[in-house]
């Protein structure tokens, strides 16, 4: 990597780096997810660069979630950096973000002055950014907690997925837009639920060295952000560390921070029904299909309400629009066991449920037109989805 | 001794014949501003069955001498213009010498008057021709009384609406008569039930209390401005309480009641953000001028007038109006009452700030308890020791004094009067955050009780602050189009478009013909928003077509307000708590924190009495 000249004798020089370009675009990109183009504090909307001795590290952060990536100086044996100056930075993020993808030349190199200006060479071009003072900057949580587990991140991706959708949208109950997380006994579950619908879903991991029980409520929103900066790295763990109002997830070298929700979340476990009057198995891509349909007519009625008749080993699924027309389509379930039955539930419910599940066939538990359904994959007792039926007149 | 004489013939014609007496409002109006001009300070307006049957103005003015009784009825007899050139600088209501005429012609009408001096007349007319003539008791002032008001006239008579609204119309005469006069003492009786009266105290907001009641009279803002040829001065109501209409905004000039759209937008700019879309205030203007520069002979009913500098004249409104508004805390109060204190603003006892980001930026790193333990320590420390930090003792003195509300407590503390501070005055009270709600309103205390705000509104009002100023220093560039964009108008648009071409181009925009009513362009101006270029033009056409001219001040604002609302934090975002800080903080230091560039409150406010109310912890 080249040396690069101190070209402003008049301002100090307060940080100094070469970096690799498809590095630092990855790193950037990462962080770039935390940061809102929304906020009160306008610093926020930039990301920090902080050189150090072991490497290069960029910040990002917005109302609920905090994003680090880490370019280690050396990695495999490759070089990735080379710090000359160690200092720091917050430059404006999308425009930083744009320019570091467009360079052409392999190497970026970031020059600071004392006044926050930096200017970034790579190859014949040299931009001249204005940076804010990074001591503006808020700290990240310090997160030194002995409560910690791993999990695999396919393992966390899967129940992220299968319980975040679930949460409520609205901030008129806050600490339902959050998924729960109880740790007991080397065992983690999951709810979410808006007060329609629930997901829940159990997982086992290893514990650290303490065994206590932890619960604790995650922002859905994070979780979503989690989910689609883990890289594809399936089999690696991901470190998750707790604390009383934050959480942080350690993979590779990239540290998500996440606020808590506090409040009680409700207790949910008495909500789910043990018993069934109706039990049906199905295969689950016939029924999201059968769903989708009849929803193309139920969607232009504002509900957008399918019916289910269970019936002599039968199953009918019908919607019908007032303006439009109806559609029948019967299904044959792969197992039928207990009373009749006819029930309305949401198309959108039911189809956010069944496409979270991996699972060839389903099981669907009725307890009656009022009460809630359940549908779990067959094979696997640690998923439950939950819907509350609609009412009909 | 008579002082009516007979207009010359040319003054006669000069002036221009009109119909007086439309309905019977305009026999009150008439007769109102006739005991205006005569100088009387009580006049009592009496009605029946909408004045059809019988109206009746009594008033304790100059009266009439006795031989200027019969010839008051001759048209164009007047006692207040002698000149031609009097025409140019009328300081009377009336001039003409046409109403009294006018309205013995078409009713019964008696007259009882004196002079004080001689013994007082008594006179019926029946149709205009006098048919009785003797004496009455020679006490100061004047009364006529109309009856049958279009015995004569059966076509005029069909065209009356009901009762109810003759009413109304004679009471908005009677309203602005009063709101023109404070200190002449108007009763007006219907059916011997008062419905309006007026104190005649000379106070503007007493008349406005009249009309509208004292919660509208106690959120007036008192105006009031100067320049080398006009003087203004009034009452403008606060914009939470406003109106779907137009009307409630009074214009005088000299008193007169007159009609102006340029002065009323004047008015409105002064309003300017505070007043939401398709809302109009109440509110009350008096101008002073020379009467030369006022032309009101435009029109019979005198309701509109030609004024030259004009401009001049609405700048000086809208500025006396912006900068009264600007004096205060535009707070709306849930019980509705804005809080209209038009206090000293110096006053304002200083408090010191133990909010942590007083002093060092805002910090995530420690548990709460914590970081706001040690920093408020800090903030406190650094803050006694600066001289500005005043007297605990002023402020006790303040709250012995009155233990009604705290912020009266506050505001009112007169022994901090020579304070030394020149700093800019901050209209934003100091709020400490709470919490917030359902992610979209922010709670936050002070010693004056609870604040909500919208957070949406909130940032909406400082970013549309901010893209206000950088809005403006856009360069004059233009882009070129590689396809041209085509637009259609109206044969009249087209006209407008046409006419005002070179116009355009000077601001950006090279209109060419393009069949019979269509125009291309080929390159806008470069500080048009992306994506909404043709919109904007076509704002552009229209601005013009309806005031003659375009103001890229307008278009350009209209712009900084899209851009905030697009660029802030929307309901139902969660913001930790040094973002509700920063957002107050920089709410702050907005030049109008109150209301959101729509026009919508920006927080409300509920005083510790209003508390304590709400749980009848008083009565
Ligand atoms: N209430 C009154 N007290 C004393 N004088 C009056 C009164 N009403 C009318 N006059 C006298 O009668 C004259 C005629 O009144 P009239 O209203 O017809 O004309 P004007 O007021 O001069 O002009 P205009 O037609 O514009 O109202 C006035 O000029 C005034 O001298
Ligand atoms: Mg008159
Ligand atoms: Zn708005």
């Amino acid at each position: 990597m080249q040396e690069l000249q101190d070209s402003n004798p008049n301002a100090a020089l307060a940080m100094k780096c070469t970096v690799q370009k498809d590095k630092l675009a990855d790193a950037v990109n990462r962080v770039m997810k935390a940061i809102s183009s929304k906020t009160t504090i306008p610093i926020l909307t930039g990301v920090k660069i902080t050189s150090g001795r072991d490497g290069i590290t960029l910040t990002g952060s917005n109302s609920d979630i905090s994003i680090q990536t880490f370019i280690p100086l050396e990695e495999d044996g490759n070089e990735n950096a080379v710090v000359h100056t160690p200092g720091q930075i917050v430059l404006p993020s999308r425009l930083f973000s744009e320019l570091v993808r467009k360079l052409q030349d392999e190497d970026v190199h970031i020059e600071v002055d004392s006044r926050f200006i930096a200017k970034i060479t790579s190859g014949a071009t040299e931009f001249s950014l204005n940076g804010l003072d990074p001591e503006e900057y808020p700290n990240l949580p310090i997160i030194n907690g002995s409560d910690a587990f791993r999990i695999r991140k396919d393992l966390l991706k899967d129940m992220i997925k299968q319980t975040v959708y679930a949460v409520s949208v609205t901030e008129t109950r806050p600490v339902l837009t959050g998924v729960k997380w109880m740790i007991n006994d080397g065992k983690l579950s999951c709810v979410a639920t808006d007060s329609h619908r629930l997901a829940q879903r159990s997982v086992s991991v290893e514990n650290g060295e303490d065994s206590g029980t932890h619960t604790l409520v995650i922002p859905g929103s994070s979780l979503n952000e989690l989910s689609k900066i883990l890289d594809d790295d399936d089999e690696q763990l991901v470190d998750i560390i707790m604390t009383t109002n934050q959480i942080l997830f350690k993979s590779n070298n990239v540290q998500f921070y996440s606020r808590l929700l506090d409040g009680n979340y409700p207790d949910t476990s008495r909500l789910i029904p043990t018993e069934s009057k109706t039990t049906i198995d199905l295969g689950t891509k016939d029924l999201y299909r059968a769903i989708e349909r009849a929803s193309l007519l139920a969607k232009e009625e504002r509900n957008n309400v399918v019916k289910l008749r269970a019936e002599g080993n039968q199953v009918e699924i019908s919607s019908q629009s007032l303006e439009l027309g109806r559609v029948f389509e019967t299904l044959v379930p792969e197992h039928f066991e207990g009373d009749p039955l006819r029930i309305s539930f949401s198309a959108k419910f039911m189809m956010d449920a069944l496409g979270k599940l991996d699972a060839q066939s389903v099981r669907i538990h009725f307890v009656g037109p009022m009460r809630p359904i359940i549908i779990r994959p067959i094979g696997d007792e640690n998923i439950l989805m939950l819907i509350l039926p609609i009412r009909t007149f | 001794m008579g002082v009516i004489k007979r207009l010359s013939e040319t003054l006669a014609n000069k002036i221009a014949a009109g119909e007086v007496v439309e309905r019977p409002a305009s026999v009150v109006k008439e007769l109102v501003e006739n005991a205006i001009d005569a100088e009387a300070s009580s006049v009592l307006i009496e009605i029946e069955e909408g004045g059809l049957k019988r109206i009746k103005v009594t008033d304790d003015g100059r009266g009439f001498a006795p031989e200027d009784c019969r010839i008051a009825f001759e048209r164009h007899a007047t006692s207040k213009i002698h000149e031609d050139s009097d025409l140019f600088h009328i300081a009377t209501l009336g001039f003409r010498g046409e109403a009294l005429p006018s309205i013995s012609a078409v009713s019964h009408l008696e007259l009882t008057t004196s002079d004080g001096v001689h013994p007082g007349t008594h006179l019926v007319l029946q149709g205009g021709h006098v048919i009785a003539d003797g004496l009455a008791q020679s006490r100061k002032g004047t009364s006529i009384k109309v009856e049958g008001l279009f015995y004569n006239t059966p076509a005029r008579l069909k065209y009356l609406k009901s009762i109810h609204t003759e009413l109304g119309q004679m009471t908005d005469v009677v309203n602005r008569m009063a709101l023109a006069y404070p200190h002449v003492r108007f009763t007006l009786v219907h059916e011997q039930k008062t419905v309006f009266q007026s104190n005649g105290s000379g106070q503007l907001s007493h008349v406005l209390a009249a009309i509208y009641g004292v919660r509208t009279a106690k959120a007036a803002f008192p105006f009031s401005g100067k320049s080398l040829d006009f003087k203004v001065e009034g009452l403008a109501v606060h914009p939470q309480i406003s109106r779907a209409g137009r009307q409630y905004v009074y214009i005088f000039i000299n008193n007169r009641f007159i009609r102006n759209y340029p002065i009323f937008n004047s008015i409105m700019e002064g309003y300017h953000t505070l007043m939401m879309i398709g809302r109009y205030p109440i509110c009350v203007l008096h101008i002073q001028m020379d009467p030369s520069l006022v032309d009101v002979n435009v029109h019979p009913a005198k309701l509109e007038a030609r004024i030259s500098k004009e401009k001049e004249l609405c700048a000086l409104i809208s500025e006396s109006i912006r900068s009264a508004f600007h004096r205060e805390r535009l707070i709306p109060s849930v019980t509705g009452k804005p809080h209209s204190r038009a206090s000293k603003p110096k006053n304002e006892q200083q408090t010191l700030d133990f909010s942590p980001t007083a002093v060092t930026g805002p910090d995530l790193s420690e548990p709460i308890e914590h970081s706001e333990h040690t920093q408020t320590e800090k903030a406190f420390s650094e803050q006694v020791h600066e001289p500005e930090t005043h007297t605990f003792s002023s402020q006790m003195a303040g709250k012995d004094e009155s233990a009604t509300t705290l912020e009266q407590s506050v505001q009112d503390t007169s022994d901090v009067e020579d304070s030394p501070s020149d700093e800019p005055q901050r209209r934003m009270p100091k709020l400490y955050p709470i919490g917030q709600m359902h992610g979209t309103y922010i709670f936050a205390q002070n010693e004056d009780g609870l604040y909500i705000i919208d957070q949406h509104a909130a940032q909406e009002r400082i970013k549309y602050e901010f893209f206000r100023e950088k809005v403006g220093e856009t360069a004059r560039e233009v882009q070129q189009l590689l396809v041209p964009m085509t637009f259609d108008f109206s044969a009249s648009e087209y006209e407008t478009v046409t006419e005002y071409q070179d116009y355009l181009q000077e601001i950006g925009l090279n209109f060419e013909s393009f069949g019979t009513r269509s125009l291309i362009i080929r390159s806008y101006p470069t500080w048009l928003p992306e994506g909404r270029e043709e919109e904007m033009i076509n704002d552009i056409v229209h601005q013009l077509i309806e005031t003659g001219k375009v103001s890229i001040k307008k278009l350009r604002e209209k712009l900084a307000k899209m851009m905030a609302c697009k660029r802030s934090i929307k309901a139902n975002h969660y913001l930790r708590p040094d973002e509700i800080q920063a957002l107050l903080d920089s709410l702050s230091k907005a030049q109008d924190p109150f209301t959101c560039p729509h026009g919508r409150p920006v927080l409300v406010h509920f005083t510790p009495y209003e508390m304590e109310k709400m749980f009848k912890r008083v009565q």
